[in-house]
């Protein structure tokens, strides 16, 4: 019995990569060179940025010596059974691969190191991403041979779609008994365009064709490109800032970097006194650390973690923190780079503002802002203001620029006072739990995170940093000991982070012995309807 | 619909002498034409849109062969349409997805069953099941069964698939039952290819008119008494004739093996898995040769009883492949075998699972089963080792990871006029509480996926107004019914709005006008902008869906006095009218039209516009949104709001924040919604809206540079 089996092929992409085309191309170039070829699709809903896959088999011998048979080819990608699997997103491999599909001793995986993000790693409030390391050290284990870089990247740069790049892929694998030659005729528009001079789009898909063929065919080339990738996995590097001896001698070396950023954060923002501020209130943390943690073993992460969160809090978001922002020239030019404008095309921008009473309220002195945060809340629904302002023109940017030299009015503003008096409260947690046990201050200190952005985000944010003080750090739990406490601060953290309505913290909570988070007021429209006998009357 | 099928219709042309090569469903499409069909009707549908989308593009074509083509409005129209072939000598062709469209023309179908059929009747049915398949609930099978149809099941080679399309029509005409021929998802997107024959002119058809109708005859109604007839006749005479023709013409194939003591009966459709298992097994090779014989039913229903237990009788023992539930095919074996006392062990779901799709290892881990029981002799080892090794790397995958994988389910495409709906949905119920909502089958389903997470239950095609019916005369607070403009005519004008105004209920609808189904492949309905409008439009950017009031007028008609129209990516204005609607005095029916082009057609139109465009110099705006690294606050609330594919997530430059950023990638349209959430729901002020002019014009130039040398002399660095 003959044993000859076909060679199979899966190829995963998304809604819109063209991997129709690609199949097309893939079968059609079989055809021409005289070999038995099948494809066939699982298109569902691709168009709409689903995941789709496609599956060839051609079999290894020419038609020609097949004495007429005719291979009976599978529908469906078999798992363990696969020689190769070609991908343009990373998620979606690793998919294919949990599936079974792969087999370490058959299988060669060819697969884009770019990621699609899915809705659901998007919409967290914290980082929902899938860690893109583990997903390529899946690949690695489980793959013969693996291909990994940027197709997206390698399309753009030649002009052309994604589909493009995946067949030069496969051609430059060897996967197929064809010559190079035999595929581009394909691209090319194969019996029916003309070889001679190819068009605009061919010529563009032949130059990304060039370029994955290259790249799978030289290991040398590739594997730099995976080494540069894995690089650029590891983020959240701090540069070095430039800090002024006076308050670096403060500090133990392992906290200067981060010091560093966060002193140049507040004084950019307010200025000397305020930074002055800053460097006492991270003194008090860092004398509560030397208490529990005099030799420093723990690289002084509590007073590091502080220098972050501490100036991200000092320097809260306000309107003219934002007008600020937004009226740089750097920005203007990011803008630029971004929409990637030429250089005689006009950019026009035109900036979403909609402050409401509270960020007016902010800048007026406590007794005022009290009278506008009143008058708002008796309305039927808050008052703001949306304006769409034309940073590009002259009045746009000149208002932004007024916005921005309010800085000397924010310190004597309402909001400011409040602010200081919560990050105090913070702070005499984060020193007194420091004091405690270390685990506990440190858990305390990693609570900055959950201070972040504008309003009702804002809001959210302080309310619950202030639930977790008042009933996880303070207030003694059921079983009081400072690393249970610490324990459940770190659970609540991460639990706060989970989703907004706060389900998740309040389940924490719970499960901690503390009390769940009390119901805010929402006020709604309440409509009765009607009985029918009454409606009937009509 | 603006993509073009000019390709396939040449493919349409072939004739003999001429080779195929393409999917499964034009090799069908062409099946037809070289039948000589007549009429060809259906609906739209995955994974058989192509039949009639091709067939209708190529208008022309089948004008010149005499075929009408009708995009009919709903699969009941579809089937009603064959009863042209109960009086007269027409083959007939219609198509849609199954089981969904199969229980929408399901009287239809029973009362041409009826009556029977004269000339061929051929219904192409989509067998949406297994992967990548939506609704694989149920099977047609069932309704070969009840009615009394002909159910083909191909195997899935393409001259094999155009065969059995050719006998459909003479097995139908033998019978008087009308065919049904079932397509799995692969197997309509199957590519390969098959010598054509010439395509047949009709001998009745458009270019060649009956003079004259047929005369009275009541044996052809669907009305007692003659149904009682009817029914006799089914079994005495149509089901004998139509086993007697798959006989004759050897429809069903015998593959003979070493094992002649077993053997394996199996779906047509099925085939193919079949043989790669048994290769699996080590029980087959590359080119179908296999140890054990097997009996391929390309005819599913009826079977040939004498076929079957000829093929049973002496055996040790027979495996039946049926794939789906309940197993019909081996229940009737069951029965025929025992009335003829066939003594020989029969298998299928007690080795083969009853529910899922039957791919090779499923398969293969069956007839490793059957194979250890009968051929005790047969080596396994590899078989077993590969079926081993799948579960233990999924296993070693899975622990590799720690946590499950985020699905990716399907979503709204960029710029989707549909997302800026559920946007103002979120915000409205956060004014007035939440609501039922009704769903609906259409691209607005995806409305129940995550960020909206939005629905409460999904009845059928148009069917969410009259869903909700028991719901809202029990509910303080509205109920609320969201329908796509494809699923209005489909039926919901019918069974939802004219029900409404009836009983006079106090229900909210939301209508989707998009301007096509968009979510069978933006096929074209009666509100569908017409292509002049298309034409005379001066920016080919804007939503057109507006020109065509044919929804408004036939809602206005029918009665009702609450209606509003509301531009979708208005989110703040969608937002207020649906707390309207929701806290109104008024009680009758409230219509809320959500109006604004469906994305995909629109782009398809603007690209080449806007390429010819910038290619004669001529100027043009390019709208994208964007984010400020430095001002977004890390909180995804933008994201939770919207969804879109290019409103992304980055690495945080700023080194003193952890959480990633909000980005704007590539290929965003401008459509507004950015700018519009930031407003309506307050967010953050890090959005922009940039306008990139591309060619300005001079007194643009001078004026952006006076005014860029103000604004820098303004800016700090």
């Amino acid at each position: 019995m003959n044993r000859t089996q076909p060679v199979t092929l899966l190829v995963c992409a998304l809604g819109g990569e063209g991997g129709g085309v690609l199949t097309e191309w893939l079968v059609d170039t079989a055809r021409h060179a005289g070999y038995a070829a099948q494809s066939t699709s699982i298109p569902g809903v691709a168009q709409r940025t689903g995941a789709t896959t496609y599956y060839v088999e051609v079999f290894p011998v020419p038609l020609a010596e097949l004495s007429g048979r005719k291979p009976v080819f599978s529908l469906s990608p078999v798992p363990g059974t696969l020689d190769a699997i070609i991908s343009s997103e990373l998620l979606e491999t690793t998919r294919q691969i949990s599936n079974g599909m792969s087999a370490p001793e058959r299988t060669l995986v060819i697969t884009s190191s770019s990621r699609t993000l899915t809705t659901a790693e998007r919409m967290q409030p914290g980082d929902g991403r899938a860690d893109a390391q583990r997903l390529l050290d899946v690949v690695k284990a489980f793959s013969r041979e693996h291909h990994v870089f940027d197709m997206g990247t390698a399309a753009r740069e030649a002009g052309t779609v994604v589909s493009a790049v995946m067949l030069g892929a496969i051609a430059g694998s060897g996967l197929f008994p064809f010559p190079r030659e035999a595929y581009e005729r394909m691209v090319r528009g194969g019996d029916t365009g003309a070889p001679e001079k190819p068009g605009k789009a061919a010529e563009a898909s032949l130059r990304g064709f060039a370029k994955a063929f290259d790249t799978v065919n030289t290991p040398r080339q590739q594997a730099a490109l995976v080494t540069s990738l894995l690089a650029t996995t590891a983020n959240d590097v701090p540069s070095p800032q430039a800090l002024s001896p006076a308050v670096a001698c403060l500090f133990p070396p392992s906290v200067h970097d981060m010091l560093a950023l966060g002193h140049a954060r507040v004084l950019d923002y307010q200025d000397a006194d305020y930074a002055m501020l800053y460097v006492e209130r991270l003194q008090k943390v860092l004398a509560a650390e030397r208490a529990v943690d005099p030799a420093g073993a723990e690289g002084f992460a509590i007073t590091r973690e502080m220098a972050r969160w501490l100036a991200l809090w000092m320097a809260f978001d306000d309107i003219v923190r934002v007008a600020e922002l937004k009226s740089r020239a750097s920005r203007a030019q990011r803008v630029r780079n971004e929409v990637k404008a030429a250089d005689g095309d006009i950019v026009k921008v035109y900036d979403h503002f909609k402050p409401g009473a509270p960020e007016f309220a902010a800048l007026l002195p406590a007794s005022l802002a009290h009278r506008v945060t009143a008058w708002d809340r008796r309305r039927k629904t808050p008052w703001a203001l949306p304006l769409k302002v034309g940073s590009h023109s002259v009045l746009g940017m000149a208002s932004l620029r007024v916005l921005a030299s309010l800085r000397w009015l924010r310190k004597r503003g309402n909001r400011f006072a409040e602010e200081q008096a919560l990050i105090g409260r913070w702070l005499d947690a984060v020193v007194s739990g420091t004091r405690e046990d270390w685990r506990l201050g440190h858990e305390l200190a990693s609570c900055g995170r959950l201070i972040k952005g504008y309003g009702s985000t804002n809001e959210r944010g302080k309310h619950n940093l202030l639930h977790v003080i008042d009933h996880l750090a303070v207030a003694p739990l059921p079983d009081a000991s400072p690393s249970t406490r610490a324990t459940a601060i770190a659970a609540a953290r991460e639990a706060a982070l989970a989703d907004d309505a706060g389900t998740a913290l309040d389940a924490a909570l719970v499960r901690h012995g503390a009390p769940p988070r009390p119901v805010k007021a929402q006020p709604i429209r309440w409509m009765k309807r009607q009985q029918d006998s009454t409606r009937r009357a009509r | 619909m603006e993509v073009s099928f000019s390709k396939e219709i040449e493919a349409l042309r072939l004739g003999a002498g001429d080779t195929f090569h393409g999917e499964g469903i034009l090799a069908i499409t062409k099946g037809l034409l070289q039948s000589g069909v007549a009429y060809v009707g259906g609906y739209q549908g995955a994974p058989v849109s192509h039949l009639l989308d091709v067939m209708v593009q190529a208008k022309p074509y089948m004008d010149e062969l005499g075929v009408h083509v009708e995009a009919c409005s709903n699969e009941a129209s579809a089937a009603a349409m064959l009863g042209a072939s109960i009086h007269y000598p027409l083959r007939g062709a219609v198509t849609w997805k199954s089981i969904v469209g199969t229980n929408v023309a399901a009287d239809a179908l029973s009362n041409l069953s009826s009556p029977g059929v004269k000339g061929g009747v051929l219904i192409v049915v989509g067998e949406d099941y297994g992967e990548g398949a939506s609704v694989i609930q149920e099977r047609t099978h069932a309704y070969a069964l009840k009615s009394s149809m002909c159910l083909l099941d191909p195997r899935p080679d393409l001259g094999m698939m155009v065969n059995m399309v050719e006998h459909g029509f003479r097995l139908s005409e033998h019978s008087n039952m009308p065919c049904m021929m079932e397509l799995r998802i692969r197997t309509c997107h199957v590519r390969g290819s098959f010598e054509c024959k010439d395509n047949v002119p009709p001998p009745v058809s458009t270019r060649a008119l009956m003079e004259e109708p047929a005369g009275f005859d009541y044996m052809r109604l669907a009305h007692p008494p003659v149904t009682f007839r009817h029914e006799k006749l089914k079994g005495e005479e149509r089901l004998p004739a139509a086993r007697r023709y798959i006989a004759e013409h050897r429809l069903n194939e015998l593959v003979p093996g070493t094992h002649a003591d077993l053997g394996i009966v199996v779906q047509g459709g099925l085939y193919n898995a079949l043989i790669r298992s048994l290769q699996q097994v080590g029980l087959a090779d590359a080119f179908g040769a296999t140890d054990i014989p097997l009996l391929v039913l390309n005819v599913a229903y009826p079977l040939v009883p004498e076929q079957v237990a000829d093929f049973c009788v002496g055996k040790r023992a027979v495996l039946v492949v049926e794939e789906g539930q309940p197993e019909y095919i081996e229940q009737e074996i069951a029965t025929l075998l025992r009335r003829r006392d066939v003594q020989t062990p029969l298998h299928g779901c007690d080795m083969l699972p009853a529910a899922g799709e039957y791919g090779v290892e499923v398969l293969a881990t069956g007839l490793s089963q059957f194979a250890a029981r009968y051929l005790p002799q047969h080596a396994q080892d590899s078989a077993k080792g590969w079926l081993m090794g799948n579960r233990d790397r999924r296993a070693a995958v899975a622990t590799k990871l720690q946590a499950p994988l985020p699905n990716r389910p399907p979503s709204f495409c960029i710029g989707c006029p549909e997302r800026p709906v559920f946007a103002a949905l979120k915000l409205a119920q956060q004014d007035s509480g939440p609501v039922h909502i009704a769903a609906d089958i259409g691209c607005h389903a995806f409305g129940t996926f995550e960020p909206f997470s939005m629905g409460h239950s999904i009845l059928g095609y148009g069917m969410s107004l009259a869903s909700r019916a028991g719901v809202s005369p029990m509910m303080q607070r509205r109920a609320l019914s969201i329908m796509g403009d494809g699923g209005f005519w489909h039926n919901g004008l019918l069974t939802g709005v004219q029900s409404a105004l009836f009983n006079d209920d106090d229900a909210v609808l939301l209508i989707f006008k998009n301007g096509y189904t968009s979510a069978t492949g933006t096929q074209d309905i009666i509100s569908t902008p017409d292509d002049e409008v298309k034409e005379r439009a001066v920016d080919k950017q804007q939503s057109l869906v507006d020109k065509n009031q044919t929804i408004e007028s036939t809602l206005k008609g029918l009665g009702v006095q609450w209606l509003r129209t509301v531009y979708t990516y208005d989110v703040d204005r969608m937002r207020k009218t649906l707390n309207d609607a929701f806290t109104s005095d008024f009680n009758g029916l409230k219509v809320i039209i959500a109006e604004g082009e469906c994305q995909l057609e629109r782009q398809r139109r603007i690209k080449p516009w806007i390429a010819s465009l910038l290619q004669r110099g001529e100027r043009v705006v390019r709208v994208k949104y964007g984010v400020d690294e430095d001002v977004c606050n890390g909180d995804h609330a933008c994201i939770r709001l919207s969804g879109c594919p290019t409103l992304t997530i980055k690495d945080n430059p700023d080194p003193l924040k952890v959480d990633p950023v909000a980005v704007v990638i590539d290929g965003c349209v401008g459509c507004g919604l950015c700018g519009a959430n930031a407003h309506a729901a307050t967010l953050c002020p890090s959005f922009y809206r940039a306008e990139v002019v591309q060619n300005p014009k001079w007194h643009e130039r001078l004026l952006h540079s006076l005014r860029g040398a103000v604004v820098r002399a303004l800016q700090p660095a």
